[in-house]
């Protein structure tokens, strides 16, 4: 465990601190902070970065200490050294930039005589020779991140200065470049600067914050990055320009003073201008890009600027990769909990469609945990968000913390939801994951995945699973968008006489009668209040001598008390109301996308309730595809009065008979549950 | 007065601490033998600084009228003190012609295990580059001093043209000396500038000052406040309490710094042994007074002073001796060597 200290105490010496740490981690030391040194304010995603790190000192005991930013080390930190707990035995490194032999002696005696042991001392004025950005504190050494995917299309990121945004061509300019073909743009930009492009119509630009990701995290997106402004922009852009350059890929000095050029730095020099970038990028960068890349990676400069001459100054051996087919990789699902449990049942089935040897487990929410449990699966459990936390994305930064440590680089990440976690995002790029991301292919009308798409060239490949109606299917697609069929719980069909038996079997069970069986599932109450129409099909299941009435919910879900009242009403809580509704006579369900599925799958007679709200996909469309169809019927929530005609044309007009009758005929799509296991499993389509 | 030789002292003035004083006491003993020209220096290390303020006192009471930052410094002995002051110089900053140049060497130039203490070889390079002399040489203030030059020397290897003097160029110490108590107590106290490399480790405070002890002052304790001192420990700030107060509150000094630096001198213990009180240090320390300082590892420090208290008579013994000691460093046998060196008889009067 190797302790990073910095000489002053600052938010920035804290950055400098953050980025050395997350180098060294990224090369296998387990590099940590003392918690105690947190300054009182930072940002969101130094949080993300920190986190993995921090330890309190009064409870670990350091093997070694590196002391970077040397060169200046306030009494704070000698007093922080002294009193910290470290043994007088533990090596301690100080790691600066000294302006001369004087400047090292002296600040290794500070630290000696606080630390009442004798320092090591690495000058990087020696090691590297001139800092790449002044002022740095982290040490900067180059590291090679992961390899790119062949033949992608090329990414390239522009570092702008928050200033640019004052000039009134610069977003029109991005938008440009961003239209172009043979390669995608991303920006960069400091401070707030995100959310000044997020609140213009150019919010479609795909923008970072610097702090967003790590460095490495830049790199491992990138192909091709230009680095604009008067100079060096900071300590993050210098290390992500280094990355760049050791791993082959193409950094570009559009900087006005040619800060990584006049350093030494391996760049090449670009238009100090935003509107000939485009040009430059296109005619000149593209087409010699492995070219540049390799020439870079051979720069004497380079060499000296790379993590393996610090590693051998500091005496760290770098882990070794896992050898290759040593450990199987895991398949972890991470299903969001969404309004109900419908992702996870959806991962569930995927995940029951793997063979043994993919080793698939969940991590999951609290709700969704028995339910992956039940299936057979191990699961982690995760914490849910809560307004009792001190920060809205508390809970996610320990869902990234329990992520970091379960996954090893290779693993797969299958992410089910709508919007992508920090924590899944940083994740799938810092341990370098096989990720796939399951997302629902029918939005509602004027909902635009913009925002939620940003984040998709994180991950290996996207998988629809589709509607069971075409015209559904409105999922805008893309290179790596895999469309697979409904992915649906299929369960043995039952004929009339088997439906009778079982029904026969529950009347047994329940020491009740009945000649019409209803389930009612009209959802948890999370998306919208389905009190009124619960109740009404309690109400005429009540009129009914011989009707019972099934109100089925989630186990742990909130019911009415008010249900408790009618006699031909019951509350049932399973996980496994499929097996209800088989047998059932008629079902009342809403329309999401599993229950719907299933329900039309299986052959059942039912009125859909449509649940609709913004963040939801489009149950309305869903309902009215199949009762346009003849397959079912769709009653909206505010039609209680056509609810009851309904329920009366199903049950007593045999209409239930047709629908099941249509149901048994429709031509519907294959379920996708096997080819969507298999395209987690790189099994499937190129 | 012309055939006397003419002597120059060189010196930043604003170096505080026992430097300051021993050259002040210096200046004050030689005064009675010749009447040397001060030249000052400013320099890079004491920025902002102001002159020391046992100096100022000596300055005065002998009407010297010092030279600030003159380009050229002529005589026939020439005595710089501390050659450290210029390590944060590029160059010397001024021409000094001399038949002879000392440079007393107050900062060891090396730390305990090895480590360089300053830039040597740079600072001695400047004042080689702004010299123009027949003779070069480097003049320890102590044993311990001079083991550090040898050390450093043995390492880097001594420069051209420069030598060691066979003798130390001891710190004075003209303290009135007071008679130690025949009650003696467990009454321990340190004293010192605040800085870490004044301090051991809180375990080894703990050892030296145990709850045990009646008393416990710590005065220069400005870094302990984050050690979550314990209660029994009395801190002072430096210059928080009146030396002569202090010295009433206690019967043992029990001095240790940090294991990664060593007082060139010690004249800290000097005044302890001054004040009557039994003195305690690390054995490397202890050495530079023969005897005159009980040497000791933290773990024996409660021994010894149990030993001192059940005998009272012994305690008396080994402070009187110590205060004979600091004879050796008495303002007489300073001037003998001093006139002897510079070729003046030390019967004369300046």
């Amino acid at each position: 465990m190797i302790l990073i200290e910095t000489g002053e105490r600052s938010e920035r010496a804290f950055d400098a601190k953050l980025l050395f740490a997350s180098q060294l981690a990224a090369r296998g030391h387990r590099a940590v902070i003392d918690d105690r040194t947190l300054p009182p304010k930072l940002e969101r995603y130094q949080k993300y970065e920190a986190a993995p790190r921090l330890v309190d000192l009064s409870a670990v005991q350091p093997s070694r200490v590196i002391l970077i930013g040397a060169e200046a080390v306030a009494g704070e930190t000698l007093l922080a050294l002294r009193s910290g707990g470290i043994g007088a035995r533990t090596p301690v490194h100080m790691i600066g930039r000294f302006a001369d032999r004087q400047g090292a002696i002296g600040a290794q005696a500070k630290v000696a005589y606080a630390l009442g042991s004798e320092p090591l001392v690495v000058d990087l004025a020696q090691l590297q020779g001139a800092a790449l950005a002044p002022n740095a504190i982290s040490p900067l050494a180059a590291a090679p991140v992961a390899r790119l995917q062949p033949g992608r299309t090329p990414q390239l990121f522009v570092v702008l200065p928050v200033e640019a945004l004052e000039d009134p061509q610069t977003l029109p300019t991005l938008a440009a470049i961003d239209n172009l073909p043979g390669y995608r743009l991303n920006v960069i930009l400091p401070g707030k600067g995100k959310e000044q492009v997020k609140a213009t119509r150019y919010a479609g630009l795909n923008v970072f914050g610097y702090t967003e990701l790590s460095p490495a995290g830049f790199a491992a997106l990138a192909d091709i990055a230009a680095f604009c402004g008067d100079n060096v922009p900071g300590e993050r852009m210098a290390a992500f320009a280094l990355d760049m350059m050791r791993s082959g890929r193409v950094a570009i000095d559009c900087t006005t003073g040619s800060g990584f050029i006049a350093g030494g730095a391996p760049a090449v020099r670009g238009p100090a201008d935003l509107a000939a970038l485009a040009n430059y990028v296109q005619h000149t960068v593209l087409v010699n890009r492995a070219e540049i890349g390799r020439q870079a990676q051979k720069s004497p400069w380079l060499a000296r600027h790379s993590v393996e001459p610090l590693e051998r100054a500091l005496g760290l051996v770098p882990a070794e990769p896992a050898a290759s087919g040593t450990v199987a990789p895991r398949t972890l699902f991470l299903p969001t909990n969404g309004v109900g449990l419908g992702h996870a049942r959806r991962c569930s089935l995927i995940a029951e469609a793997m063979p043994e040897a993919a080793r698939p487990a969940f991590a999951a929410f609290p709700s969704c945990v028995p339910l992956v449990r039940e299936k057979g699966f191990d699961c982690l459990p995760l914490v849910q968000k809560s307004a009792d936390h001190p920060e809205e994305f508390a809970n996610d930064l320990l869902t990234y913390l329990r992520l970091s440590r379960v996954l090893r680089a290779g693993d797969r990440l299958v992410f089910d939801g709508g919007y992508v976690f920090d924590s899944i995002h940083r994740a799938i790029l810092e341990k370098g994951l096989d990720a796939t991301w399951i997302r629902r292919g029918l939005w509602q009308a004027g909902q635009t995945l913009g925002a939620a798409l940003d984040r998709q060239r994180a991950f290996a490949r996207v998988i629809v699973p589709g509607e069971a109606f075409e015209e559904l299917n409105s999922d805008r697609g893309g290179a790596k968008v895999y469309p697979v069929g409904p992915v649906v719980d299929r369960l043995a069909p039952l004929d009339a006489e088997a439906r009778e038996r079982a029904q026969a079997a529950l009347a047994r069970r329940l020491g009740r009668d009945f000649d019409a069986l209803v389930v009612t599932m009209l959802g948890g109450g999370v998306a919208a209040d389905r009190t009124a129409q619960t109740q009404a099909m309690a109400a005429l299941a009540e009129a009914r001598s011989g009707a019972l009435n099934l109100v089925v919910t989630w186990p742990g879900a909130v019911v009415a008390p008010g249900l408790a009242g009618w006699r031909n009403t019951l509350v049932v809580q399973t996980r496994n109301a499929l097996s209800l509704c088989l047998i059932a006579d008629l079902v009342v369900s809403a329309a999401g996308y599993n229950s719907f599925h299933e329900l039309v799958y299986h052959g059942v007679p039912t009125i859909f309730v449509p649940q609709m709200a913004v963040y939801m996909d489009d149950q309305e469309r869903r309902a009215r595809a199949a009762s346009d169809r003849g397959l079912a019927v769709t009653v909206l929530a505010h039609e209680i009065l056509l609810l009851e005609r309904e329920v009366r044309a199903m049950l007593d007009g045999g209409r239930s008979g047709t629908i099941r009758a249509a149901l048994a005929a429709a031509d519907l799509p294959a379920p996708g549950n096997a080819e969507a296991a298999r395209l987690i499993l790189g099994e499937g389509r190129p | 007065m012309h055939d006397r030789p003419r002597i120059a002292y060189v010196l930043d003035p604003r170096f505080p601490g026992g430097t300051s004083a021993a050259v002040a006491a210096e200046l004050r003993a030689v005064a009675s033998v010749c009447r040397p020209s001060v030249h000052l220096v400013t320099s890079r290390m004491f920025a902002g600084q102001t002159v020391a303020p046992a100096l100022a006192q000596a300055f005065s009471d002998l009407a010297l009228d010092p030279i600030w930052d003159a380009p050229q410094i002529a005589a026939e002995t020439v005595i710089l003190h501390n050659p450290a002051f210029l390590k944060f110089d590029a160059a010397l900053g001024r021409r000094i012609v001399a038949r002879d140049l000392i440079v007393v060497t107050h900062e060891n130039f090396e730390r305990p295990g090895g480590a360089e203490g300053f830039d040597v070889a740079s600072c001695l390079d400047r004042i080689d580059r702004g010299a123009l002399a027949l003779t070069k040489s480097l003049a320890p203030v102590s044993p311990l001093n001079r083991a550090t030059v040898e050390g450093w020397a043995r390492r880097h290897g001594m420069p051209g043209g420069w030598s060691l003097m066979p003798e130390d160029w001891f710190n004075i110490c003209d303290f009135a000396l007071k008679p130690p108590t025949t009650e003696p107590r467990d009454r321990r106290g340190r004293h010192s500038r605040p800085g870490f490399e004044k301090f051991p480790s809180v375990e080894v405070l703990g050892q030296c000052f145990p709850a045990r002890a009646e008393t416990n002052v710590i005065l220069g304790a400005e870094i302990l406040t984050n050690d979550a001192a314990p209660s029994h420990w009395q801190l002072f700030p430096f210059r928080g309490l009146d030396l002569e107060r202090y010295f009433e509150m206690i019967d043992f000094m029990v001095y240790f710094t940090a294991p990664t630096w060593q007082e060139s001198f010690g004249r800290v213990l000097a005044e302890g042994i001054a004040a009557g009180k039994l003195v305690i240090s690390d054995p490397a320390t202890a050495r530079g007074f023969a005897g005159g300082v009980v040497p000791a590892r933290p773990d024996e420090v409660d021994g010894i002073v149990d030993f001192y208290i059940a005998h009272p008579n012994r305690y008396a013994a080994q402070v009187a001796r110590a205060q004979e000691g600091l004879a050796l460093f008495s303002p007489d046998a300073f001037v003998r060597r001093f006139a002897a060196l510079v070729g003046i008889s030390a019967g004369v009067p300046a």
